[in-house]
């Protein structure tokens, strides 16, 4: 039901503001979380254009010209084939923000489809859902995807979905806790009691309340599943060659790094700003849906 | 000479919307050996003054900003933090409203009653134990050497704040500060804890703070009474002058809020109508399951058990009981958010414990309920204007066209503007926020309304007029109504008849007035005998 | 308290047979055998090796004969180097490895909760931005950066402390515990300053506050058992962290431990050596998540007190 609908003198009406309102009038003072938002947004602006917009071809080597530190043809330098580091940092971008968003996309649907099922059933079903991943969270999950890669071969399908295999976890149990909270609150009781139906009461009434959470879980997963996926490039055993993700291109940073730091030091420097933006921006979030600062 | 005398004092709290002016140039002052209460609604900075002078306001945000408070020959407020510490425990002992979660539930109570010995008495641990298990004793705890190394979850409400009431005596202090120390309590705990500090405060001459928002415990308990609203100090004088002769408005609007009479509406059935609710023989069973795997167990409590009720058409039963009592199960199970075990819910001889869901829900627009915490009752993230219009709709009740008249109409039903339609339910006080939530109940034209303790959550001048309004409606609808709580007074007001609820069972049932003049069970008595009302008699 | 004790610790070995099971599986579903190399092996020699490490009787029989030897303390015969066992590689690697996680666990945990609670006494001032600011750069500075760069500066630039290589020169355990406990340490510090938050707003803390306690008696008497309990929480997690985390910095910094073992075996494709230390990670783990799980129980009277 919406208001709009409704003709009549909106102008005698005192309008409300709803707690989404709020929060982002809350967000927007937080320069931090702001300022992190920006940065990612043009990250990802960056990353999409890419192909238009890098200076340099990806795979174009200049042997002649070998390492060279950071000047005005090449902002952040060359490496040792003389291949434009900018233009791989933002190429290395694609792959690491890819899989950022894909595997945190994986990890929410499965963990928000688990929690919200083992929170409104409950019971025994949900005891036995939650041991489930109780069992799982108790296993050496880096160790078996290296595992996976070892057997499998290195791919990008298996890292999304064993990145998101490892990272739903958390999320089913933040999404199960909401819900459990929610069912119980006496405008849940409400709604049943007015004979409304059981998708109706999960759309309308459940699922705008365990939202604000669940945002803020997501914005926090993107930045260990980027993470993650770097730590196994930078071990060789995530992005395969020739493509390169952020943690490869630190990795071949680490090995020339006294020769050449500038190697190390722009990936370095990208995938840490990056992290502290979506830190910064899931605290924010954190400051600005939190119930309990809301509360009058 | 007072024993504490507290003069202008100013706290204000600077959070991030703005500065709020918890206490406004408040002075009061108590004499040795008397009993000062401190009466308030909420947010009337009655906690938050004595909180400022015992150096407890959490800072940041709060701020003591002016004022002194003159204990024995010193200003406490200008005390060093190491000062203070030493009155704090020893010279002053605090009690505090929730007992459930005011005593620490890492600690043993042994460990938790010693520490203010060894803290401040530097006693030895044997010396300290001895003198523990001595102040257990003299609160009504039973085997003290048993329990002494207890964890507070092993005890009850009441036997909680008896602990927290020896603790805060243990170092034998001249003034105590209690803070609704019964207000989590049932009425029967209530009054054994209300006995026990009056008990303690004669022995040890002991000053008393009593801060309350029950102006009949205020009564019971007080000699000298201050009232304060909204951070200011509006009178101040002797029970007896403040309760029955109120000078100030606001005093006389309290005075005048609490239910004190019996219903002033004539009822709107016949003695010998038919009746509209049947409840037969209804049972509610709650089983837990205790253990994992192989040693899984199952627990059943009843909570509800064998009730019969019956009303008639336009008639309200009031039910009463304390916590625990299964009067809420009992209410939940006639709406079927619970399923009951077995038994009949009849209405208007529909058998309601057998309908199909799809029928169920439909049928629900005849019974709706009005719940207890009008924050917890509404959508935060819906307009009043949606969450009005969603029964509406759903039910069918009026043309889509017509939705806007009808919303409109619900307003003003419930005495709420209409231009707050628009408005979030966190935009409104707790008050109007239960005037929403009987819009909503109302909205689907019900026949059966059942209010589970619609006023507790809601100060004395608030409840008055929800009552008032609930009334009213019943009387303009036709309404049938099954009003659940524990407030004997108030369901004295509202009540045709009135059953009596302990462990599941309707232990008395009858019209209102013969029970509350001629009760017969001896738990009714009980009841009825600890209900503190403003009788003159009381006050010293 | 000793049935729910004994019960979890039952309850951990069907998951421990799952994950051999599971992993035996995975290594046996590899595309081709332990024995395809680049040079081609004549197929006698080949039948000789699979008789040899019986790989020619039915799996289910080959598994129950691993799990026999598991029980046992044998982790069978490396494929790639039949000289060695994974035992013999086992007990050569993991003193160093357990060493380094502890010590890494240690600065997590002493820097960590320190700076965490240190942080929580006075909310949004110097005192709580300082510690925090640190906890946000080491939370967004991962292994595989902060050790090269602490390398480059401590080891090079300024060359106070080795940067190589384990109980051979005199401190050169230091910058690899610091490599591998930072991150922990700060995700601790944030764990700590939260539970230590919402502890301190509870009653119980202006009770013991109101018996005229000292501010330090109120956090290490009252407020710190119930603001720990989220970091306990964490600690089987972080151990798992902590044991592949030790991949990285075993990587950088030298380090003979289990971790670059892993790794070289898992470029070999040496399969027996992969599932033994997967196992015994496996193992290690679920062992620390157990103690942190009956860590947790005896810190809260209320299961406790259960019988």
């Amino acid at each position: 039901m919406s208001t709009e609908a409704v003709d009549f003198d909106l102008n005698r009406l005192e309008k409300g503001r709803s707690l989404w309102q709020d929060a982002f009038s809350r967000l927007k003072k937080n320069t931090l979380a702001m300022g992190g938002l920006v940065f990612l947004l043009l990250l990802i602006v960056l990353a999409v254009l890419t192909p238009w917009i890098a200076p340099y071809s990806y795979e174009e080597q200049n042997l002649m010209l070998g390492a060279t530190p950071p000047s005005a043809e090449h902002w952040f330098g060359t490496d040792i084939f003389g291949r434009d580091q900018l233009t791989r940092i933002l190429y290395g971008s694609r792959i690491s923000l890819m899989v950022g968003f894909i595997a945190t996309a994986v990890a929410l649907c499965i963990g928000v489809t688990w929690g919200t099922i083992a929170g409104y059933i409950g019971g025994r079903v949900d005891a036995l859902m939650m041991r489930f991943v109780d069992i799982l969270y108790a296993l050496p999950f880096t160790i078996f995807i290296i595992l996976l890669t070892v057997v499998f071969g290195r791919s990008m399908l298996l890292l999304f979905l064993a990145i998101g295999a490892v990272e739903w976890l958390t999320m089913a149990r933040i999404v199960r806790g909401q819900v459990m909270a929610i069912k119980h609150q006496e405008f849940i009781e409400a709604a049943v009691a007015m004979g409304m139906s059981r998708p109706r009461i999960m759309f309308k009434h459940v699922a705008p309340n365990v939202l604000g959470p669940i945002i803020i879980y997501t914005t926090l997963t993107i930045p260990s599943v980027i993470l993650l996926e770097s730590f196994l490039s930078f071990l060789g055993l995530g992005i395969q060659a020739p493509q390169s993700s952020w943690g490869s291109l630190i990795s071949y940073g680490v090995e020339t790094m006294e020769e050449y730091p500038w190697l190390l030091i722009f990936p370095a420097l990208t995938l840490s700003m990056t992290l502290f933006a979506l830190n910064f921006l899931g605290d924010g979030l954190r400051d600005a849906l939190d119930p309990r600062v809301s509360k009058d | 000479m007072a024993l504490l005398c507290v003069e202008n004092l100013t706290t204000r709290f600077h959070t991030r919307d703005g500065i709020i002016t918890a206490v406004d140039n408040v002075s009061f002052a108590i004499e040795p050996g008397k009993v000062l209460g401190i009466v308030g609604e909420s947010g009337s900075g009655k906690s938050a003054a004595c909180y400022s002078i015992m150096g407890l306001i959490p800072s940041p945000p709060g701020r003591v900003e002016q004022g002194s408070a003159e204990f024995m020959g010193q200003d406490l407020l200008t005390l060093s933090p190491g000062q203070l510490r030493r009155i704090r425990g020893q010279k002053i002992g605090m009690i505090f409203q929730d007992p459930m979660t005011s005593l620490n539930p890492f600690v043993t109570i042994g460990d938790q009653l010693m520490e203010s010995l060894r803290v401040h008495k530097g006693m030895s641990k044997k010396d300290a134990r001895k003198r523990a298990i001595a102040a257990l004793e003299e609160v009504g705890i039973r085997e003290p050497e048993r329990r002494f190394n207890s964890y507070p979850h092993e005890f009850s409400g009441g036997m909680r704040q008896r602990v927290m009431i020896a603790m805060a005596l243990i170092n034998e202090p001249d003034l105590l500060i209690a803070d609704e120390p019964t207000t989590a309590l049932d009425v029967t705990v209530q009054a054994q804890i209300l006995d026990l500090i009056k008990r303690l405060q004669r022995e040890h001459n002991l000053s008393v703070i009593f801060i309350s928002h029950d102006l009949g415990v205020v009564a019971h308990m007080a000699d000298h009474v201050v009232v304060m609203q909204k951070g200011k100090v509006v009178e101040t004088g002797s029970a007896d002058q403040v309760f029955f002769s109120p000078q100030h408005p606001y005093t006389q609007k309290l005075v005048e809020s609490l239910p004190t009479t019996a219903k002033p509406y004539s009822p709107q059935f016949q003695k010998d109508d038919k009746p509209f609710l049947r409840i037969k023989n209804l049972r509610t069973e709650f089983s837990r399951q205790h253990g994992f795997l192989f040693w899984k167990k199952w627990f059943h409590v009843r909570a509800v058990d064998d009730v019969t009720l019956t009303l008639r058409k336009g008639e309200i039963l009031g039910l009463v009981g304390e916590s625990g009592s299964g009067k809420s199960t009992l209410g939940r199970s006639i709406m079927r958010l619970v399923e009951p075990r077995s038994g009949e819910v009849l209405l208007d001889g529909v058998n309601l414990t057998e309908l199909e869901p799809k029928r169920l829900r439909q049928a629900r627009r005849d019974f709706q309920m009005i719940f207890q915490d009008p924050y917890a009752s509404l959508n935060p993230r819906m307009t009043v204007f949606d969450a009005l219009a969603e029964p509406l709709l759903i039910h069918r009740i009026v043309p889509p066209s017509q939705i806007l008249s009808a919303v409109n109409q619900l307003m003003d039903d419930v005495g709420l503007d209409r231009r707050m339609v628009r408005k979030y339910p966190h935009e409104f006080s707790g008050g109007q926020r239960q005037r929403v939530a009987i819009a909503r109940a109302l909205a689907v034209r019900p026949q059966l309304i059942i209010a589970d303790e619609p006023v507790s959550a809601l100060d004395v001048t608030i409840q008055a007029q929800i009552l008032e309004l609930l009334l009213q409606l019943t009387q303009k609808y036709q309404l049938t109504m099954l009003f659940i709580s524990h407030d004997l007074s108030v369901v004295r007001y509202v009540a045709d008849r009135v059953a009596v609820m302990q462990q599941g069972k309707i232990v008395e049932e009858g019209e209102a007035e013969a029970i509350f003049s001629n009760p017969q069970h001896p738990y009714t008595r009980a009841l009825l005998n600890a209900v503190h009302h403003l009788k003159k008699t009381d006050a010293a | 308290m000793l049935r729910i004790f004994l019960q979890r610790c039952l309850s951990a070995i069907p998951v421990l047979f799952l994950v051999v099971l599971f992993t035996f599986i995975l290594i046996r579903l590899a595309p081709g055998g332990p024995f395809d190399d680049e040079r081609a092996v004549p197929p006698q020699v080949l039948e000789n090796l699979n008789k040899r490490y019986h790989l020619d009787d039915p799996i289910h029989v080959q598994f129950f004969d691993y799990v026999k030897h598991l029980l046992q303390g044998d982790f069978g015969p490396s494929f790639k180097y039949p000289s060695r066992t994974v035992t013999e590689v086992i007990y050569a690697g993991i003193p160093v490895t357990l060493e380094l996680s502890l010590y890494a666990f240690l600065v997590a945990l002493v820097f960590g909760i320190t700076s965490g609670v240190i942080a929580s006494l006075k909310p949004n001032t110097l005192q709580d931005y300082v510690p925090m600011s640190a906890a946000m750069i080491g939370l967004c500075l991962p292994s595989f950066v902060l050790g090269p760069l602490l390398i480059l500066v401590f080891g090079i630039q300024l060359d106070w402390l080795p940067v190589s290589g384990w109980g051979v020169t005199p401190g050169d355990k230091i910058l690899p515990s610091i490599t591998l406990g930072a991150g922990y340490a700060a995700y601790l510090a944030r764990l700590s300053r939260g539970g230590m938050l919402e502890t301190l707003s509870q009653d119980y803390i202006r009770t013991a506050r109101a018996k005229g306690l000292s501010g330090w008696r109120v956090v290490f008497h009252h407020a710190l058992r119930g603001a720990l309990a989220p970091v306990v929480s964490f600690a089987g997690p972080a151990v798992a962290g902590l044991l592949s985390g030790s991949f990285v910095v075993e990587t950088i910094y030298q380090i003979p431990g289990l971790g670059r073992f892993y790794l070289q075996a898992a470029f070999n494709r040496d399969y027996t050596m992969i599932l033994g230390m997967t196992i015994l990670f496996a193992f290690l783990i679920i062992i620390c998540n157990l103690l942190a799980d009956l860590l947790l129980l005896w810190l809260n009277p209320k299961l406790r007190g259960r019988k």
